[in-house]
């Protein structure tokens, strides 16, 4: 790429769409502040175990010095200090920074897992119904209209806990691994509708478009078909997509987390922190603020890097710049 | 148009009949024994089965499932005479945890739910149509910008975190008010307000975020359609173009989707309620999925979801009657 | 009966009566305080408004035969539900002696103490003004056996006393309870428990020398027959105290008003003086805590069910201003950790367990002191009678914290001992049940962290908090949590229902052991014994040997503290229900 495009509006003949929306990403300051923000929280969570071992902090280690007799955190600011730079936890003494480092790792993966899925199983569908059309179409869009029906916050919560135990029993490592599995299921049934439906709209009318006429006319192959004309067409939308899907069940886990049908101890998940961090508002209000704005910082990258991206992907938007 | 009305609505009774059997058989298939619910420690196994047979959950699903529909028509009596329960129609189940029947519960809860999700409506629109005017007339200027980054804020905040975050703030360090309790409308009108204020802004902050941006991309969009940008060059006024013109065009697309996001709430805002403490649908919920209460999940979702599909059906109904191209289809 | 549901009736304590001695000085140190000001009458006036908050969805049920929560039982017992006989509405000691309340006195035994009967006062009414009449006695008692409505959720002492004979029943007798029996059964009950006039008589199939504390249970309190709405009855039960129900909604509020049929006469115990008291449900805790703190305009009459939280206990007790409305003190309850005598068959892996265990860091995590002191029995402070502190395990830290030398030693033995359990423990971990509270979320970490150094593996099963001891009751894990208070001042209703044979409480599969036998002999043999000094030396020796079995891990016995709006008054702790004497409640100013 040593022929970088600096501003977004330069339209260059020999650039495809991907190339010259990558381009123009570059040039939004937001976004590449932003993408540099996510690059940094993924960092910490890919080397969390190391990185704790450098600070010489320990996520899961009680430290009895650390809080007072009355389970409080010792000092000042939620016991902040040079062993606990961000404090301890009530109770335990479980130094927050490592803790936060360790739910880093929990809520990328739920979010990049569950996003994974969800765009595989909505981009397949969505192909399927646009290229078979009738009545496969006719199910998969009817099938759509039915998951959107229902109220998924609600019954996601609702199924928690037994369909953990109904996961359990079929054989699911139990604990985190159950729950985790049945968080990423569910927001893959609730979420694929909405990328499928956008896939079949873009293939209903790439389809009817000359070169996909063409390679078919050349006897092409639906295998051809679906990976060398339609998905690199498609990329853009689905680059959108998950970019603005992925802060979305980052914070739906913490939510899940928070209400109490999310993750289990010990593990170190955000929700969890600001589920406990409730009551000790006034002993300790750096125990719901540190890991509040973690959790928030993370999400508001995630949304103006998926902002930058639409903006620079998206031909409507695109249209209304100029 | 009326065809289209009928087709709409028969598609939506065939759609609620769908979810409600799926509801019915997802919560009836769970690990967790209906019957074993109904009592509590030190039970003993005939107390279970007494109680299978007087709720019915010994009869096999689709004989349950019809006496459930037919219950929210000719409401419903368990049990044999001596000790039996009836739930007058539209009943939706008898909780055995609470002792008492479901519809009475939703009944008691739903004005809460409808208390917050009006407010929580009307804000929202306010400040989302408002600032995305705004930010639209003023393209590129500092109050786009500021529109701009309050709705990119507003949408990354969790909800619960803003909720105690408000909490902390207005109530608990500066006391401008009162710790939140609600009470009825009719009880004491300037209470009940007090009591939503926060759960107004909170949810109204958080969902306004996206109507600005809506609301900007709908009106720059209008105004590059050829009708307006007629009007401007033939010099007619400004303001009166967009108010008259521009806003109710782009304005459109925007309510029926709040529409939806409205009905949505309508189901139970879980995770304001939660916080704030609030008896209304989601709280029931909440404390029923703690209490593994079958009868009022199934209630809860199905009463959310003949929200959802009536919501949906409305505005398809509305779009159908503004843009006739969707009818044909 | 698990925590914070069971009524405490305790004798003799020095301590809580003793009044505000510690807890002065620097900073907040955990001492008896008994609550100044706001525990006496100083100033009180009739009338107003009185407020309950509490955190609590709705009340567990207000049907008499279906209660079994301290806290509840005193409260509906002090304003709406009389009993032949209660407790003495006082401060102290004082509090756990019995009084005749709807009875003329305190009841009449038969030599054997097979027979015991009450007469009726003249002039106690129901809400609507009719008499309340012997047969309305029976009909209540009779209610317990119901179990279709009443499933067992109250005190189960009519069932297991009453000389009605064997049968195939729910509650294994050949009585169903008034709703489902047919005359013959009907019949059955009425020798049992028969009317003469004012005069009830309760006929036995064991002699019971205190059935009169016995009948102070709400479960024997009457209900009109005519009024009974069977499996409704506990939304709007029929008052015969001077408070009535108004309107109860879960998750809303209980509002009890003054009932004008009360007849001030027929009733010694109770003096009323408030003229309606509003329970707020559903409160956040934390809100809670700050309007009591904040102390202001209706919640100047506030009271609080459910106590303080452990992360304001600082607040509250570094600050002196507030001596005069809180309290802090015992409140009859040991926690305990179970262990499954049958899955963890091997006596040193448990004694590993206790000695590997951090006391200390657990008790930090509950908010520290304050929540309770080291228990050293099953049989809490307070019944001092019974109490005597048990000699622990050799190598135990007194200060609490593990000495996991000692743990890694009793594990090597047990290698050589009982290699199958010792694998069990070390490789496929032992599972631990527990109520899935953020609470317990830290009590895990501590329980992982600590036996993980030992070499004791533990496998985390949170079930939710309110299907608790349902879950445990079908499927015990390894390990479990628990608590319990006394029925009333006797051992008796404690070590047996934890430990014997047909224990309503006992989870811990002790028939499994070989040592099960000797214990359950000497459980009989206590039971029997009628010369209390006798018996309570039983009970002490009994303590002793389950401890030295560990089949149970003392935990704290635990200690409450609670505050109240600066113009309550006669918010003394009533020992026989470990809260506020409800219906003695009054307002100054």
């Amino acid at each position: 790429m040593s022929d970088a495009v600096a501003s977004g509006a330069a339209v260059s003949e020999g650039l495809s769409p991907f190339r010259l929306g990558l381009a123009r990403v570059r040039g939004n300051r937001g976004a590449v502040i932003a993408f540099w923000v996510v690059v940094f929280y993924v960092f910490v969570a890919a080397f969390a175990p190391v990185l704790v071992r450098i600070l010489n902090i320990d996520p899961y280690a009680l430290d009895r010095e650390a809080i007072n007799d009355f389970g409080l955190p010792a000092g000042p600011m939620g016991g902040i200090s040079w062993d606990h730079p961000f404090g301890v936890e009530p109770g335990t003494g479980r130094d927050i920074l490592g803790r936060l480092m360790y739910g880093a790792r929990i809520s990328l993966l739920v979010g990049a897992i569950g996003t994974f899925l969800t765009t595989v199983v909505g981009v397949t569908l969505g192909i399927v119904a646009g290229l078979r059309r009738g009545f496969v179409d006719a199910l998969i869009s009817r099938l759509g209209d039915v998951t959107l029906a229902f109220p998924s916050l609600l019954l996601i919560i609702a199924l928690a806990n037994p369909m953990t135990q109904r996961l359990e029993s079929w054989g699911v490592p139990a604990g985190n691994t159950a729950r985790i599995t049945y968080i990423m299921t569910v927001l893959t049934l609730f979420g694929w509708v909405y990328m499928a439906r956008l896939v079949r709209g873009q293939v209903l009318s790439l389809r009817e478009r000359e070169f996909v006429e063409a390679a078919r006319s050349f006897g092409a192959g639906t295998g051809h078909l679906v990976f060398r004309q339609l998905l690199p067409n498609l990329w853009p939308q689905i680059i959108v997509f998950v970019s603005l899907s992925l802060p979305g069940y980052v914070a739906l886990e913490a939510t899940l987390s928070f209400l109490g049908v999310g993750l289990l101890a010990p593990a170190a998940s955000w929700g969890i922190m600001l589920g406990d961090s409730v009551r000790y508002y006034r002993a300790a209000p750096t125990y719901l603020f540190i890991p509040g704005v973690t959790l928030m910082v993370l999400v508001l990258a995630f949304n103006l890097l998926g902002d930058g991206l639409r903006d620079a992907f998206d031909p409507r938007s695109d249209r209304q710049q100029l | 148009m009326l065809f289209f009305i009928l087709r709409r609505s028969i598609f939506a009774v065939v759609l609620l009949l769908i979810v409600s059997a799926f509801t019915f058989v997802i919560f009836n298939a769970l690990p967790a024994d209906p019957a074993a619910l109904t009592c509590g420690k030190n039970c003993r196994p005939e107390v279970i089965e007494a109680n299978r047979e007087r709720l019915g959950y010994d009869r096999p699903l689709i004989e349950q499932y019809g006496s459930y529909m037919k219950g929210i028509f000719t409401g419903r009596t368990y049990g044999e005479e001596g000790s039996s329960i009836h739930c007058p129609a539209p009943s939706l189940g008898y909780s055995y945890d609470r002792h008492e029947c479901v519809t009475t519960l939703i009944a008691s809860t739903l004005p809460v739910t409808a208390s917050i999700a009006l407010g929580a409506f009307v804000l929202w629109m306010g400040i989302g149509v408002g600032l995305g005017t705004l930010a639209a007339l003023k393209r590129g200027k500092w109050q786009d910008r500021v529109a701009t980054a309050f709705s990119v804020i507003g949408v990354s905040l969790p909800t619960f975190f803003l909720g105690l975050i408000f909490i902390m703030v207005f109530v608990i360090w500066t006391g401008i008010l009162p710790f939140p309790r609600y009470v009825g409308l009719t009880e004491n009108p300037f209470e009940w307000f007090m009591a939503l204020l926060l759960p107004w802004f909170v949810l109204a902050i958080i969902s306004a975020a996206t109507y600005v941006r809506m609301t900007r991309n709908g009106i720059l969009e209008v105004m590059n359609e050829e009708f307006v940008r007629l009007g401007i060059a033939k010099g007619l006024p400004r303001r009166r173009l967009i108010v008259t013109y521009v806003l109710r065009a782009a304005l459109v697309p925007i309510v029926t989707i709040a529409g939806l996001d409205f009905a949505f709430l309508l189901g139970g805002a879980l995770v304001t309620e939660s916080i704030f403490n609030l008896p209304g649908l989601g709280k029931l919920t909440l404390a029923a999925v703690v209490n593994s209460d079958l009868p009022i999940l199934v209630a809860t979702t199905m009463v959310a979801a003949v929200f959802i599909v009536v919501a949906n059906t409305v505005v398809d109904i509305l779009y159908g009657y503004l843009d006739p191209r969707v009818r044909a289809k | 009966m698990k925590m914070r549901s069971k009524v405490l009736a305790v004798v003799a304590l020095v301590g809580l009566v003793a009044g505000a001695c510690g807890g002065s000085g620097d900073g907040a140190q955990s001492g008896e305080e008994s609550g100044g000001l706001s525990a006496t009458f100083d100033g009180v006036k009739d009338g107003g408004t009185l407020y309950v908050l509490t955190n609590a969805e709705g009340a567990s049920t207000l049907d008499p035969q279906r209660v079994y929560t301290g806290a509840e039982l005193g409260a509906w017992g002090s304003t709406f539900t009389r009993t032949l006989t209660s407790y003495k509405p006082v401060a102290g000691k004082d509090g756990t002696s019995l009084v005749a309340d709807m009875a003329t006195d305190l009841g009449t035994a038969s030599d054997d103490l097979k027979t015991w009967s009450f007469t009726l006062r003249d002039g106690i009414t129901w809400q609507d003004g009719s008499e309340v009449t012997c047969a309305d006695v029976a009909y209540g008692v009779s209610r317990t056996f119901g179990s279709e409505v009443t499933a067992f959720d109250g005190p189960q002492y009519a069932v297991s006393y009453l000389d009605i004979p064997e049968g195939d029943y729910d509650n294994l007798t050949a009585y169903p309870g008034p709703w489902l029996a047919t005359e013959d059964e009907q019949a059955l009950f009425d020798e049992a428990v028969s009317c003469d006039g004012k005069t009830i008589t309760f006929k036995l199939k064991v002699p019971v020398a205190d059935f009169n504390f016995t009948v102070s249970l709400l479960a024997f309190a009457p209900v009109p027959e005519a009024q009974d709405t069977a499996d409704q009855y506990g939304l709007m039960p029929f008052s015969n105290g001077p408070f009535k129900v108004e309107t109860y909604e879960e998750g809303k509020e209980l509002v009890l008003v003054r009932n004008e049929s009360w007849n001030a006469d027929s009733d010694e115990v109770r003096s009323p003086k408030v003229d309606k008291i509003v329970w707020q449900f559903g409160l956040d805790e934390t809100v809670i805590d700050e309007r009591m703190l904040a102390d202001s305009g209706d919640d100047k009459n506030a009271i609080v069910y459910g106590g303080i939280l452990p992360e304001n206990l600082q607040t509250v007790f570094g600050d002196d201003t507030l001596k005069e409305r809180r309290t802090d003190g015992f409140d009859g309850f040991v926690t305990y950790t179970m262990l499954n005598v049958k899955t963890v068959s091997c006596l040193e892996v448990r004694q590993a367990i206790w000695l590997a265990i951090d006391r200390e860091a657990l008790r930090t995590a509950a908010g520290g002191p304050f929540t309770g002191e080291f228990a050293t029995s099953f049989v809490a402070p307070l019944l001092t009678t019974d109490y005597a502190p048990a000699k622990l395990l050799d190598g135990l830290n007194a200060d609490g914290k593990s000495n996991v030398e000692a743990a890694t030693a009793k594990m090597e033995e047990a290698k050589e001992k009982c290699p199958e359990v010792y694998a069990k423990a070390t490789e496929d971990g032992l599972r631990f049940d527990h109520p899935d509270t953020d609470t317990w979320k830290k009590y895990m970490a501590i329980w992982i962290d600590t036996l993980g150094a030992a070499g004791i593996k533990i496998i985390d099963n949170p079930i939710e908090s309110s299907k608790y001891y349902a879950t445990i009751n079908g499927d015990q894990g390894d390990l479990m949590r628990a608590g319990w208070a006394a029925d009333w001042a006797n051992a008796s209703t404690v070590l047996p229902e934890l430990f014997g044979k047909g224990g309503g409480f006992n989870y811990h599969n002790t028939e499994e052991d070989p040592a099960f036998a000797d214990f359950q002999a000497k459980v009989d043999e206590a039971k029997l014994e009628t010369d209390r000094t006798a018996q309570s030396k039983l009970w002490k020796e009994l303590n002793q040997y389950v401890i030295d079995q560990v089949w149970s891990i003392p935990g704290s016995a635990t200690k409450a503290q609670n505050i109240v709006g600066s113009n309550v008054r006669g918010a003394y702790q009533w020992l026989p229900f470990g809260w506020y004497n409800l219906g003695d409640l009054g307002l100054a100013g």
